[in-house]
């Protein structure tokens, strides 16, 4: 069974009802330059940041009801970083015209004792992965270009091989509940993106096989 | 906090006056530890739920740990109680088992001492008395100190040594760390759960 | 006479022809002239319209060039038909709300057949009327007390108004508007964090200035003035600022420091790894998972205002400048010892150190055993003799001017022993502070008593701070004339030994200064051989 919907919580601080608002699209390899160097000129002026993560996806399967997911990511390129533990709710089903998808969010950060601790809580690992890629940023909007790979032996993280031959590129915002101006945001930024790759809300149920 | 019974607050005077003529300065501020305990709903195969037990010290006000009594444990920043909250038809919350852990304390040179009542559902049930050497965290190099320090003002109640060092891999010479303080209290909190009587306990 | 009568109508005849062939040659002409006109003013209506549309392509290429070359040192953006500017800090990493947004305008109506005013340019820009003008920061340290005057004020950020040769007028323009907005901003920083600080003596804002108190009477105060609009005709020269070159430091810092605020912004330490997670700095991320106690939290989130930089900067120039007028005030007033300051070239903003050497004229190689290095910091100064014994002062003056005249005082003693040494007289005693005699208000006496080589004579000195120096010259028994001789001491021998003490006229002596006065006397005890 789900946690009980945002909605029903109560207002407390800002930590329990943060949302995350995501844009996602793809490019295919032969555009990611063009795409990088667009975002690096749109984007707050830093260093290009790149990043390799390892993410292993957990279930917990209870009674009855969707199992409960819940994954965490180390950094393999940063690897004293500690573990982040991530829960993502289902998307809020509002007005149809928000631009962005809006879903519950909390994050954790946790020691490296992760994994084991999970399993002992009774989580079983679903899949692993590894991404790498690049990360911008533009004032509170966090611009992730990820290739995803798959890992074919488990716990090996050197022995991967590629998943497809594009990028996955997410435009998302972390921000407490009830701020309508940040899809607006996004969608202006999303914008400025186009015709090199076009961000929309793709809706994750829609895709449960 | 409840209300403390007699017994128990004489004792802890008694013990915060001994501290003060010995030389030490009272600190600003309290200090508190709190654990909460978890079980598991309904598990597939029908093994006793295991306790999750998710505890708190106003030392270290960012950090929550999560400990298996005797398995595994974490360290997670604040949001992990938030994400309790997510999981409560997975892990129920044992609301009678709250304990809390109040007190102030006290600094004596590099010694650093944290008197406490223990409260479980606003009835104190004992005293914890928790005492730091700050410059060391290497259990066997002070551990001799330490019980010398202790029995300067506890007398003859100074316990052996904990055996959450004893039990790890390495000994005496590993590293403690916050996990290892909060076992012990955790260790505390059920041996004074099981006690009927409130009495005083000490633990280092 | 017929044949005249036909010349007659013959005449009569060609001249009524010759009148109207002039009529036709004038229609003609006019016809002819009419066409050509009109050729002509064709064509010159085709080449001012060329002119013209060359005048207005010239034109626009120069817009479009003025253009590039602002957009090579600018950012622009389009926004609907209006070309917009952002002069602000904020792509460098500023947070300061101001939108710093500038308009770009087109100043393409001038006839080009005209001439030409000096200063034209095809581009103009409209800057936000709030940066409008020119800013600068004052900052000014006074002090109530006479001993050391005003330290001085300083205009920091304060750019010429006349511009280079070559820069574009909105080049200059956009320059004034970005340090107007400098200045705002870095005020704002300071006045914010006036208010915020906790410290002994409270800071006062007030509309656009703080003043603060870093030492009790020292006055430090920061104002921001912004005039807007042109006052050319008010004072054109800035006021000259004092040969104290410390507060330019002050600038410079004031400028880095909040240029390190905004890198710090775009910092990396900011990006999550892993990717997921959310923004942040990094340390603090890991405050949870490694469960940081409270003194290592407030150790990440701690760092030093800009304003009480400015202060420990202020205090510290304070500091310096009082040690230096001490030093020099006890150097012109007191000629014996001499006191020398060697000041380090190379300093901190927060701690300067300068040698003091004590010597006496003449004798440098002898008596050089006082030799101080002072480690002036923010609120102390550290003194380091040249055995490693450390003492610290505090930051009134008098402590210093103290401990300098006690070690002048210990100078003359040491410079006698040191003499002995050469001279050849034998040391029987020696200390820095006696305790006999009367007390001295500042420091303690020092005294030594030398020995002549055969042993004949021997010479005491008594040397305090305030007292001034006392000498006794103790002679042998067989030339004093009060000693009798006595009845059991019969044996020659004994009136060798030294007897009673005579004290020295030292103002009578002659000798430049006391170390010389000093090897005169030596050298008149000690008798040739």
């Amino acid at each position: 069974m789900e946690a009980p919907p945002v909605t029903v919580m109560p207002v407390t601080g800002g930590t329990i009802n943060m949302m995350e608002y995501l844009l996602q699209g793809s490019v295919l390899d032969q555009a990611l330059d063009s795409l990088l160097h667009r975002l690096r000129g749109l984007c707050d002026n830093m260093e290009p940041e790149t990043f390799t993560d390892h993410e292993l996806v957990y279930l917990l399967k209870g009674q009855q009801g969707n199992p409960f997911i819940l994954r965490a990511r180390r950094s393999l390129s940063h690897p004293t970083a500690p573990w982040h533990l991530r829960y993502l709710g289902q998307p809020e089903v509002g007005d149809k015209s928000r631009h962005a998808l809006v879903r519950n969010c909390v994050d954790v950060a946790t020691s490296h004792s992760l994994p084991e601790f999970l399993n002992e809580m009774g989580f079983r690992m679903d899949h692993e992965f590894v991404a790498n890629g690049h990360i911008f940023r533009k004032g509170a909007m966090k611009v992730v270009v990820t290739k995803l790979s798959r890992i074919l032996v488990p716990g090996n993280t050197e022995n991967i091989e590629r998943l497809s031959l594009s990028y996955l590129v997410e435009l998302s915002v972390l921000a407490p509940a009830g701020q309508d101006t940040v899809s607006e945001d996004m969608r202006s930024f999303a914008e400025q993106l186009k015709p090199l790759v076009h961000l929309e809300k793709i809706d994750p149920s829609k895709q449960r096989h | 906090m409840g209300r403390v019974p007699g017994a128990l607050q004489q004792t802890v005077d008694l013990l915060h006056k001994k501290l003060e003529q010995l030389g030490a300065l009272k600190q600003q501020g309290n200090f508190s530890v709190d654990c909460e305990t978890y079980h598991a709903t309904a598990t597939a195969s029908g093994q006793p739920s295991k306790l999750l037990y998710v505890m708190h010290n106003s030392e270290t006000p960012l950090s929550c740990m999560a400990l298996f009594e005797g398995g595994p444990c974490l360290v997670a920043d604040a949001n992990f109680d938030v994400l309790m909250i997510k999981l409560k038809s997975h892990f129920q919350n044992a609301k009678g088992h709250k304990v809390e852990c109040r007190g102030w304390k006290y600094r004596y040179s590099d010694f650093s001492i944290k008197v406490g009542t223990v409260t479980m559902n606003s009835s104190a049930r004992g005293i914890s008395a928790e005492v730091e050497y700050c410059p060391c965290v290497v259990p066997g190099d002070c551990w001799n100190l330490m019980k010398e320090f202790m029995q300067s003002f506890l007398g003859s109640n100074v316990p052996e040594l904990p055996s959450v060092f004893t039990v790890k891999p390495e000994g005496l010479f590993a590293p403690s760390d916050c996990i290892d303080t909060m076992t012990q209290y955790l260790e505390l909190f059920n041996k004074l759960r099981k006690l009927q009587m409130p009495g005083s306990n000490i633990r280092v | 006479q017929p044949l005249k009568y036909k010349y007659d109508s013959i005449y009569k005849w060609t001249w009524t022809y010759n009148r109207s062939p002039q009529v036709l040659q004038l229609i003609s002409k006019k016809r002819s002239l009419s066409t050509a006109a009109a050729v002509l003013l064709r064509g010159a209506e085709k080449l001012s319209k060329s002119v013209a549309e060359n005048m207005e392509n010239r034109r626009q290429r120069d817009f479009n060039s003025e253009l590039l070359r602002l957009r090579s040192q600018w950012k622009l953006r389009k926004v609907g038909d209006k070309i917009l500017g952002d002069l602000s800090y904020r792509s460098a990493g500023s947070l300061f709300p101001h939108h710093g947004t500038f308009e770009v305008i087109k100043n393409t109506d001038i006839d080009l057949d005209k001439k030409v005013p000096e200063d034209y340019c095809p581009l103009n820009v409209q800057i936000p009327s709030d940066l409008e003008g020119s800013a600068y920061i004052k900052v000014s340290i006074q002090k109530q007390a006479p001993d050391i005057g005003d330290l001085g004020t300083i205009s920091l950020f304060r750019r010429q108004p006349k511009s280079k040769a070559g820069a574009q007028p909105w080049h200059v323009k956009l320059e004034a508007a970005q340090n107007v907005l400098l200045c705002k901003e870095i005020f704002a920083q300071l006045s914010r964090e006036a208010v915020q600080i906790k410290s002994q003596i409270p800071h006062i804002v007030v509309k656009n200035q703080i003043i603060s108190q870093p030492f009790p009477g020292l006055q430090l105060s920061i104002s921001l003035c912004h005039s807007s609009g042109e006052k050319k005709s008010q004072r054109a020269a800035p006021e000259k600022p004092k040969a104290d070159d410390h507060l330019y430091v002050l600038e410079h810092n004031l400028h880095q420091m909040i240029r390190e605020f905004h890198k710090q912004q775009l910092s990396s330490v900011l990006m999550p790894h892993p990717a997921t997670a959310p923004f942040g700095h990094k340390r603090l991320r890991l405050a949870g998972p490694q469960a940081y106690t409270k003194a290592q939290i407030s150790s990440v989130q701690q760092g030093q205002g800009l304003l009480e930089k400015i202060i420990k900067q202020a205090k510290h120039i304070f500091l310096r400048s009082r040690t230096a007028r001490t030093i020099d005030s006890l150097a012109s007033r007191i000629e014996d010892p001499q006191i020398q300051a060697h000041w380090s070239n190379i300093n901190d903003v927060y701690e300067s150190s300068v040698k003091v050497l004590i010597t006496s004229q003449g004798y440098e190689q002898i008596c050089k055993s006082i030799q101080l290095q002072l480690n002036i910091g923010v609120e102390q100064i550290r003194v380091v003799h040249r055995d490693g014994r450390v003492v610290t002062l505090s930051h009134q003056e008098q402590e210093l001017q103290d401990f300098l005249l006690s070690q002048m005082s210990q100078h003359q003693v040491h410079a006698v022993q040191q003499l002995a040494k050469v001279m050849g007289w034998h040391v029987l005693s020696f200390s820095n502070h006696v305790g006999l005699g009367s007390i001295e208000s500042v420091g303690n006496a020092s005294a030594v008593t030398v020995a002549s080589p055969n042993g004949d004579y021997a010479i005491s000195v008594r040397n305090g701070p305030e007292s001034g120096c006392k000498v006794l010259v103790q002679f042998p028994r067989n030339q004093s004339k009060e000693l009798q001789k006595g009845d059991v001491v019969l044996d020659s021998k004994w009136s060798h030994l030294r007897g009673p003490y005579r004290e020295v006229h030292w103002s009578k002596m002659e000798g430049r200064n006391f170390v010389y006065k000093m090897e005169l006397l030596m050298a008149a005890l000690t008798p040739a051989p």
